[in-house]
């Protein structure tokens, strides 16, 4: 069995009456980059919080590197977290910054002038943090994180405010460390394409719950086959797969077909077509990702459907 | 649990000497005592001059005497303004530590730092406690440069001696300044009260603004109610404490010196002023460390 950096076991947290997370589960596996995906206001900040012990929580058990989250101290600098604002003294240059995170840090592995090259912040080393963009901060505040060589990082919306280099630059970091150090993350954000990019695991949450857990690759690999189908005549072709055995759904997307296989492949259905003499002009499988699948189960509770479609079972 | 704590107040310490605005803070009172100084000199230079201008024997008698003249008393002005200079140093400290004690956590938790710190290796309780060490390092630093610059101050600007009405000694240099030391040690007693109040307001206000105006709001107001309270006022912190509406020792000591009166310090007032204090500090402190474990962070 894999052990766990993070486990959280029916974790209930209320603000006053309203109770933000409910029974909430997750875990997060050594070694692992731990993606926590959800629409604003689903709980992923109260989340990381009581994960790192900012806030309390009602119900419950969350365990972090087998410790209760107040008491993650002990720990000596084991966990770290990077949150949404910097969390740096305004006042303070950048390299002052890293210095008092040197004292704070239980072993430090590396220097100030180390993280800044990582970081890219070199040039800024003598400027004081009010004075640098928030990309720069977020930079600073990353290099403070990782001055020591924490086991766990929690980064919530580590990408905010970075611009496209700069997300570059972090993403690599996080892969470097996750590879080379053995670092696990859990990271929150809203920029599902970078999540899909570097995340070994994946969480929904949704209304407080996790809606979804699993690891990338089980995710955004297609359970079923579908298929899109783009050809001259889809009324001919609608009739003609109503009957296949095999095709399960078929829904209209635009000027295009979606079909659902169970059995057969894309290679039946183009022979069936072409068979039958329609033209066929694309017929691809369907490439999951990260935003659909959200889309998906988000929009099962609230939201109504982007795409309206027909869909008949066969 | 030591270890955090040493950790966090080596933290405390590297922001307060890189910080500008806290290294301000310090010498503003000095600034402004040895100003005061500078100023009644000035003007008691600029009284005596028109005085002899216009053949007045009344030297210092006008404007220029300060803070309630001693008129023809000598050495009286001279210890006057000493004394009235360091009723503002104090009177300034006491404010800003105050205020820096209700800041420091407040901001830090409206910042983010704090979380740095708990998450890495300062528990809560610590983190208070070196918070309070941080605002008496404040306290201690402010008040060394403002005694230093005072005391030194003074002497280059008056010499001091006896206070000497019509020949006859009112008061010794070695009495007054005895009395001076006890009225300055008994305005220090309840500083670290009103520094551990401060932080319990820090810890308790959701953000720096509201940590402030409750601070220095209460701080005021305490001052203004304490003379209604009657003899319920013995036994609060504030009433010791050298403030705008000044009722401490160091008031009195301002009129001894002068020879306005010759009523030493009752031996019942001492002993409050002695023991008050710590009781409100250690309640203050206690609350401040119960309710920063229940505290959104």
């Amino acid at each position: 069995m894999t052990e766990a950096v993070l486990h959280i076991k029916n974790v209930i947290k209320r603000y006053g009456d309203v109770e933000v997370l409910h029974h909430l589960n997750l875990e997060v596996t050594r070694g692992a980059i731990h993606g926590l995906v959800g629409l604003n206001g689903s709980g992923k900040t109260t989340t990381m919080e009581c994960v790192l012990g900012m806030q309390g929580f009602d119900g419950g058990e969350i365990n972090v590197l087998g410790r209760h989250p107040r008491n993650l101290w002990q720990g000596a600098g084991d966990v770290v977290g990077i949150f949404d604002t910097p969390g740096l003294h305004p006042g303070l240059t950048v390299r002052q910054c890293l210095e008092h995170a040197r004292l704070l840090c239980g072993k430090p592995v590396r220097t100030p002038a180390e993280v800044e090259t990582l970081l890219g912040i070199t040039k800024y080393s003598h400027y004081k943090i009010r004075q640098l963009s928030l990309g720069n901060r977020r930079r600073t505040s990353i290099a403070h994180a990782l001055i020591g060589q924490p086991a766990f990082v929690v980064l919530d919306e580590p990408f905010n405010g970075l611009d496209a280099g700069g997300v570059d630059d972090v993403l690599a970091l996080i892969q470097r460390l996750n590879r080379q150090e053995g670092t696990s993350f859990l990271l929150s954000s809203h920029q599902l394409a970078y999540l899909e990019s570097i995340c070994t695991h994946l969480s929904i949450l949704h209304e407080g719950k996790i809606a979804l857990s699993a690891s990338t690759h089980e995710l955004i690999s297609p359970t079923e086959s579908r298929l899109k189908l783009v050809c001259d005549h889809p009324e001919a072709a609608r009739e003609l797969l109503k009957q296949t055995l095999g095709v399960i759904k078929f829904e209209k997307v635009g000027n295009a077909f979606m079909l659902t296989l169970d059995g057969i492949g894309p290679g039946d259905i183009n022979r069936k077509l072409v068979m039958s003499g329609l033209t066929v002009s694309e017929l691809q499988p369907e490439k999951r990702d990260l935003t659909v699948l959200f889309q998906d189960i988000v929009s099962k509770v609230t939201a109504k459907p982007k795409v309206k479609a027909w869909q008949e079972v066969a | 649990m030591m270890q955090g704590l040493l950790t966090s107040i080596k933290a405390e310490i590297f922001v307060f000497a890189h910080s500008r605005a806290i290294q301000l803070l310090c010498v503003i009172p000095a600034l402004i005592t040895a100003a005061q100084l500078v100023l009644v000199r000035s003007l008691a230079a600029s009284s005596d001059a028109r005085a002899a201008l216009m053949g007045s024997d009344s030297a210092s008698g006008g404007f220029g005497g300060g803070f309630g003249s001693a008129g023809n008393i000598e050495g009286a002005d001279a210890w006057g303004a000493l004394v009235d200079a360091l009723g503002t140093g104090l009177t300034l400290i006491s404010l800003i530590v105050i205020a820096y004690a209700a800041w420091s956590f407040a901001s830090d938790r409206d910042l983010g730092v704090v979380r740095h710190l708990l998450i890495r290796r300062v528990s809560r309780p610590a983190l208070v406690i070196s918070k309070l060490i941080q605002a008496h390092l404040l306290a201690l630093v402010s008040i060394t440069l403002m005694l230093l610059v005072t005391f030194g101050s003074a002497a280059l600007l008056w010499d001091f001696g006896p206070v000497v009405e019509d020949g006859y000694e009112l008061i010794g240099t070695e009495e007054i300044q005895a009395e001076l030391r006890l009225g300055l040690s008994l305005a220090l007693i309840p500083v670290p009260a009103a520094i551990a109040l401060g932080v319990l307001i820090s810890v308790l206000c959701n953000s720096t603004t509201q940590a402030l105006s409750v601070a220095l709001g209460l701080t005021l107001g305490l001052d203004l109610f304490k003379s209604v309270l009657g003899s319920a006022a013995d036994y609060l912190y504030a009433s010791y404490l050298v403030s705008l509406l000044d009722e401490s020792y160091l008031d009195d000591v301002a009129r001894l010196v002068r020879g306005f009166s010759d009523v030493m310090i009752d031996p019942a007032v001492l002993q409050l002023n002695q023991w008050v204090p710590w009781p409100q500090m250690v309640l203050f402190v206690v609350l401040a460390l119960v309710l920063v474990r229940h505290k959104k962070l």
